[in-house]
């Protein structure tokens, strides 16, 4: 081994030996650190995988979405658009969609109401289909259970719960409650030939923005929502709340700063002459340091593996139970669910600057101070 | 040889509570001697200790080491100085508590870069000729006060130190353990070790191992 590498593995092991001889100071500080790491990267982890899922669930939507708005509010659209959107060259399908929310007074949640475009998800009559947020809410639990829910005359209806849809797609199917088209109009006494919005697919994606600009000019009453804005919404909601999360975390960060600076700097009389001892036998200044950074790099990388391994299990093993309600969602059901595991390097490096960096850097100019003691003091 | 000319050192320098503690010391430390400092309390003895042994630098006045004028150079400069040609026993000991026998001594020789084992078997022979083989592993606050001193100075040894610098090594020591040093002094002397002490106790000064007892008074030499 060269001398710089045998000097490093000695600084190391006398650091290691102090650090076990302060133990409950070390594990102060290593516990108050990693919790701080705990709370940003749970947020920064958890927000980056919803933004993902959201990513996967829309890769399924329809490129263009047409909606009627009248005075500002979406209302039905009349089916004889179909036919006018249809008709434009670019467009290769147009499908009218019916969906709607429904408050459910015996819950106090609001369920998605849809009728699936997919034949295999289609119920049948009298049948309802559910999310897994609507049965855990309605208990239903078993095939066929029964699902009584209040129409807007006021009056029962009763669905038979045929199956549970399953938990890997709850991010949008929690609070979801599929109806054949002829249940649907009836629950909401909707007309024939009205539709909630047009899902229309284009051939080339790129021509995305002409067949808005020719179907605007036929609708110019109608709302067009493409693909990507609705996955940009999905990615400013989930980062403007992991935003707010990571400044109060931020708080939390500047706090330990400055509790880690004035660990570093009010070094305890024993730390002090420990140092003095270290000079007056022969160690440098630099030495020190070194001793004093292999200790902070230890703190703080511990610190920082355990609040990352931490959140990761919090995160992807436990749902981010400490934190989902925040950033999860708004409804009255929350989805129920695992996310994938998914950890973006950049953000881990972000979450190192964001927590190592300010920990060094408030420490390294005290023990700077320390170690430059003379070292004859230890003399006296 | 180490030869200090008209050395001064202020304390506090500039401030209110400034204090010369050397007031223009020129004085030539023999190598292979054992040379004692005494004097009272505040004569400045252990000032005189921390200049020669290169901790500290002197106000004005030089030090030279081996004929080579050292007063004036650099902190790293001085630090490889010392923790080479110097070892250090202070009067309080100041081995580091929680730490055992063996990682205590080993330390001055942790920024070197050596090979550990090399260091080790080093640490371990120092201690064993010191009848300290059997203590390496103990944590050094359950020693005696005795073995407390043979650590500290396998500890100012561990660099094969030419010089071995000791602060009132005897304060805290009964006559035989005093004794016992002395003995070891006399091991190092032989050995060809410089030895320079600061002393109240008439036992060191007067013993024969001694070659030379230098009187400081008020920050100065007075024989």
């Amino acid at each position: 081994m060269t001398p710089w590498i045998n000097r490093q593995r000695s600084l190391a092991d006398y650091t290691l030996a102090a650090l076990g001889r302060r133990k409950g100071k070390t594990f102060a500080l290593v516990a108050v650190y990693a919790l701080v790491v705990f709370v940003v990267a749970s947020a920064m982890l958890f927000a980056t995988a919803l933004t993902r899922e959201a990513d996967l669930v829309l890769a399924e939507a329809p490129e263009l979405t047409v909606q009627h708005v009248k005075m500002g509010r979406h209302e039905m659209i009349d089916g004889a658009e179909i036919t006018k959107i249809a008709g434009l060259r670019g467009v290769s399908s147009v499908e009218g969609r019916l969906w709607g929310y429904f408050y459910d007074a015996t819950s106090g949640a609001n369920y998605t109401f849809q009728v699936p475009s997919d034949p295999a998800l289609v119920p049948g009559p009298g049948e309802a289909i559910v999310g897994e947020g609507v049965q855990r809410a309605r208990r239903a639990t078993w095939e066929g259970a029964p699902l009584f829910l209040s129409r807007f005359t006021g009056d029962m209806v009763k669905f038979e719960v045929a199956r549970t849809l399953g938990a890997e797609s709850a991010l949008v199917s929690s609070d979801l409650v599929l109806l054949n088209e002829a249940d649907f109009r009836a629950f909401f006494d909707l007309p024939d030939g009205v539709w909630t919005d047009l899902a229309v697919s284009i051939r080339n994606p790129r021509e995305i923005d002409t067949v808005i600009d020719k179907a605007s000019r036929l609708m110019p009453d109608a709302r067009f929502v493409t693909r990507d804005e609705i996955r940009r919404t999905y990615q400013k909601l989930f980062s403007w709340r992991e935003g707010l999360m990571i400044a109060l975390a931020s708080a939390a960060v500047l706090a330990f700063a400055i509790f880690a600076a004035d660990k570093a700097s009010g070094l305890s009389a024993d730390e002090a002459r420990e140092i003095g001892i270290l000079k007056a036998i022969g160690w440098d200044t630099r030495d020190v340091i070194s001793m004093k950074l292999w200790e902070g790099a230890l703190v703080s990388l511990g610190a920082f593996l355990i609040g990352t391994l931490g959140a990761y299990v919090h995160v992807f093993g436990f749902g981010a139970g400490l934190i989902a309600p925040v950033l999860k969602g708004w409804s009255v059901i929350y989805p129920d669910f695992r996310l994938a595991p998914l950890v973006d390097g950049m953000q881990i490096a972000t979450l190192f600057l964001l927590t190592v960096l300010p920990y060094t850097a408030a420490t390294l100019v005290p023990i700077w101070r320390a170690a430059s003691a003379d070292p004859d003091q230890v003399m006296r | 040889m180490i030869e200090l000319q008209e050395v001064t050192k202020l304390y506090n320098e500039g401030r209110p509570n400034e204090v010369a503690a050397l007031g223009g010391v020129s004085l030539t430390i023999a190598r292979d001697a054992v040379t004692v400092l005494t004097g009272p309390s505040g004569s400045g003895k252990t000032t005189l200790l921390s200049l020669v042994g290169l901790m500290a630098r002197p106000t004005t006045g030089r030090v030279f080491l081996d004929g080579e004028m050292i007063s004036g150079l650099p902190e790293r400069f001085l630090t490889a100085e010392r923790r080479t040609r110097f070892g250090f026993v202070f009067q309080r000991f100041n081995l580091i508590r929680g730490l055992t026998v063996m990682e205590n001594v080993m330390l001055p020789a942790a920024p070197l870069g050596e090979a550990y084992g090399a260091v080790r078997a080093r640490a371990q022979a120092r201690l064993a000729s010191l009848g300290l083989a059997d203590k390496a592993e103990i944590p050094v606050e359950y020693l005696s006060g005795g073995e407390t001193q043979r650590v500290a100075i396998a500890r100012a040894l561990i660099n094969d130190a030419a010089v071995l610098i000791a602060d009132e090594p005897t304060a805290n020591l009964d006559s035989a353990l005093a004794d016992r040093f002395l003995e070891i002094v006399a091991g190092l002397r032989g050995e060809g070790r410089t030895i320079i002490m600061t002393s109240h106790d008439p036992r060191i000064w007067g013993a024969e191992v001694v070659d030379r007892v230098v009187e400081m008074r008020d920050g100065r030499v007075v024989r």
